[in-house]
């Protein structure tokens, strides 16, 4: 449905995206992670035709959208990550100017203010100024501007950025259910591992302006499937102990924080028991120990040797 | 259009105290420039001869002739204490057929004051000699009578043979102090451009079917006919309730105002396109308004500036070329013709700062992609 072609984006010399490849196939829920500054907001605003790329294509159903925006513009929603509303009016309010100048009128701009509204769940707080929103209120009302001309493709642009748990959770519930319930097509972006992990099929990985991994989460986490981590509490870390741990035969990198200890060892390595030998020779008490499956943060960690919000 | 005005309008109804506070700005500033709303001045009479009471009234009476002056009689000790602590800048002491000036300082109110006393004091003098020689007491309502209407009368007349008009600083200063703070609700409303930009609300418009000259227009409307509305509100205010001699042409000074409103919407317009954030145009914004009235001599009388260089740089701003209209159409009675030429030069100031504004806000978005 739709897909960019070694997009780049240079500012002033320097390049912002370089040769990004992606594509989303209708009804599709597509994650974009990176931590910021990886080009992501770049990427997205390319897609959503704000500015023009330097170089490469971005189809849609095929056909280039560089230069003829009206296309992409009719069938695309866009969240942006800040809160683009007029906070001295009302919910309702905005949303009717929103809707107005989507070319809404009457019955079916009041129907789509209503259903946005119910999709968000503020129907009830409609009539009241967004400036006496909470930050999570805000950004429902910022999605729900992005759903008065009923769009088959909604990028939101990490629209859960310093909001509560629970409002992050209706957010995210909201995304699920037009991506299942309405087959929107959904290019979601953030620095949130466990957000893109619970919503999205596929995911593109972004680092300094580059896609450095894609796939769907098990191609990915198969990228670390040659390892297991195993996580230990001690009652002490003695730095000897440690270097003992990074002689083991199997063992591929060991990381301290303050009484854990995470070991990453090459898959099939049993460790177990020699850990357990090794603190007990030591005289080092073993609280406890678990061993985890990776996730997307440790794929990213594996790629660029940072966590995402380094 | 009509959606960017509606949103527009909308944000005012809920906080309409800016517009509300700068029409007041414009009247206080005007009233207390230029000497408050036209009232006479009030000066005290007393008297200390014996028949106080007696000479009081028959002066009282006789001085009170001229809307310029309210001659209020008042105890003696008031009226020297009121002198003294500077409340009052004169007092006049009647005698029977005399007087004298109380005062602490020769301030112009003195020399208007003892004129006019003078005046009215040499007139009785001459009457009553006349009415002593023939013995007629009706003798001074002929005099009043006559003089009403002599048959020698002194009337000026100008070049085109019309009245030489008398020239109000008041209305000048209250058009000056309208038109400064016009500039600033015209600038602050072009402001929302930026601050639309800022806050994200520009590129929903941008991705919508809305297409972009119709959002510029949006803008440019709402801020003039905010602004317009401010000015109409303080020149009617003036003319029907001050009542200030704005003079007949009403519609001709609207449609001065109207080319000012729009060149000074178009300045705004190219400093928005200079400026990143709304912030900075708030930070530059008003530190140069203040300027312009100055430098177009809108506080001076007429010919005040004579520095070419200073006038060359007044004529680069709308505001010289609108008081220069109004006032021509105030105390000259210009037609529409004779105001052309300023009205053709804001007009250009207009166009050109909207042109080079406009593409500035389109370059400083840089690679953003058009409608």
């Amino acid at each position: 449905m739709l897909e960019t072609i070694n997009v780049s984006k240079s500012f002033k010399g320097k390049k912002a995206v370089q040769d990004v490849n992606l594509y989303l196939d209708r009804g599709e829920s597509v994650g974009l992670l990176g931590p910021n500054g990886a080009g992501k907001s770049t990427t997205i605003s390319m897609i959503s035709t704000l500015i023009k790329p330097t170089s490469g294509e971005i189809k849609l159903n095929g056909v280039n959208t560089v230069n003829k925006p009206a296309d992409i513009r009719r069938v695309l929603g866009v969240v942006p990550q800040e809160l683009a509303l007029y906070q001295e009016l009302s919910a309702y309010e905005n949303l009717k100017f929103f809707g107005s100048i989507y070319k809404l009128k009457g019955k079916e701009l009041e129907n789509s203010i209503q259903h946005a509204l119910e999709i968000v769940g503020l129907k009830d707080r409609q009539k009241d100024l967004v400036k006496t929103f909470s930050g999570g209120m805000k950004r429902r009302v910022n999605i729900a501007a992005a759903l008065l001309h009923k769009p088959q493709i909604l990028i939101l642009d990490e629209p859960t950025v310093g909001i509560d748990p629970q409002s992050r959770s209706h957010i995210l519930e909201t995304v699920r259910s037009l991506n299942e319930t309405d087959g929107t097509t959904i290019l979601y972006t953030s620095h949130y591992m466990e957000e893109v992990e619970q919503l999205c099929d596929r995911v593109y990985i972004m680092d300094h302006g580059e896609v450095i991994a894609a796939g769907s989460k098990a191609e990915l986490l198969s990228i670390l499937s040659s390892e297991d981590t195993i996580k230990l509490e001690l009652s002490m870390i003695d730095e000897l102990f440690v270097e003992k741990i990074k002689k083991l035969e199997g063992v591929r990198k060991v990381e301290t924080a303050s009484s854990q200890l995470k070991v990453i060892a090459k898959k099939g390595s049993n460790l177990i028991s020699e850990l357990v030998y090794l603190a007990d020779s030591h005289q080092i008490q073993l609280l406890n120990f678990q061993t985890e499956s990776p996730s997307l943060e440790d794929v990213f960690l594996h790629l660029t040797g940072r966590t995402l919000r380094d | 259009m009509k959606s960017v005005l509606w949103a527009q309008f909308s944000k005012d109804k809920r906080n309409p105290i800016l517009v509300l506070a700068l029409i007041m700005g414009s009247i206080l500033a005007t009233l207390f420039f230029s000497g408050g709303i036209q009232t006479p001045t009030k000066v005290v009479i007393f008297s200390e001869e014996d028949n106080a009471e007696e000479i009081e009234k028959k002066w009282e009476d006789r001085l009170n002739v001229d809307n310029a002056f309210e001659f209020v009689v008042t105890d003696p000790d008031q009226a020297r204490e009121e002198v003294r602590d500077g409340n009052i800048d004169v007092a006049v002491q009647l005698m029977e057929m005399d007087y004298r000036l109380l005062v602490i300082s020769e301030l112009p109110t003195v020399s208007m004051v003892r004129q006019h006393v003078d005046k009215v004091f040499q007139q009785e003098a001459q009457i009553s000699s006349l009415i002593d020689a023939t013995g007629d007491e009706n003798i001074r309502s002929e005099i009043e009578n006559y003089l009403a209407d002599a048959p020698v009368q002194i009337e000026a007349q100008g070049l085109d043979s019309k009245e030489v008009p008398s020239y109000n600083m008041s209305i000048q200063l209250m058009f000056a102090f309208t038109f400064l703070i016009s500039m600033f609700l015209a600038g602050f409303k072009v402001n929302n451009v930026t601050n639309d930009k800022v806050s994200g609300v520009w590129n929903r418009m941008i991705l919508s079917p809305i297409n972009k000259s119709s959002m510029y227009i949006g803008y440019i409307l709402y801020s003039f006919l905010v602004t317009m509305f401010q000015i109409v509100v303080v020149l009617i205010v003036f003319k029907y309730v001050m009542n200030y001699e704005l003079g007949d042409n009403l519609w001709t000074l609207i449609i001065i105002s109207a080319l000012f409103t729009f060149s000074m919407i178009s300045i705004a317009m190219l400093l928005t396109g200079l400026v990143k954030s709304p912030e900075q145009f708030y930070a530059i914004y008003p530190s140069i308004i203040p300027l312009i009235p100055l430098i177009s001599g809108a506080y001076m009388m007429p010919g005040t500036i004579t520095n070419k260089v200073l006038l060359f740089i007044g004529d680069l701003f709308p505001m010289a070329h609108a008081m220069d209209a109004t006032m021509s159409v105030i105390f000259y009675d210009a037609n529409f013709n004779e105001i052309l030429m300023p009205l053709l030069i804001m007009l250009l100031i207009g166009i050109i700062a909207m042109g080079i504004g406009v593409n500035l806000i389109e370059r400083r978005g840089g690679s953003t992609a058009t409608k």
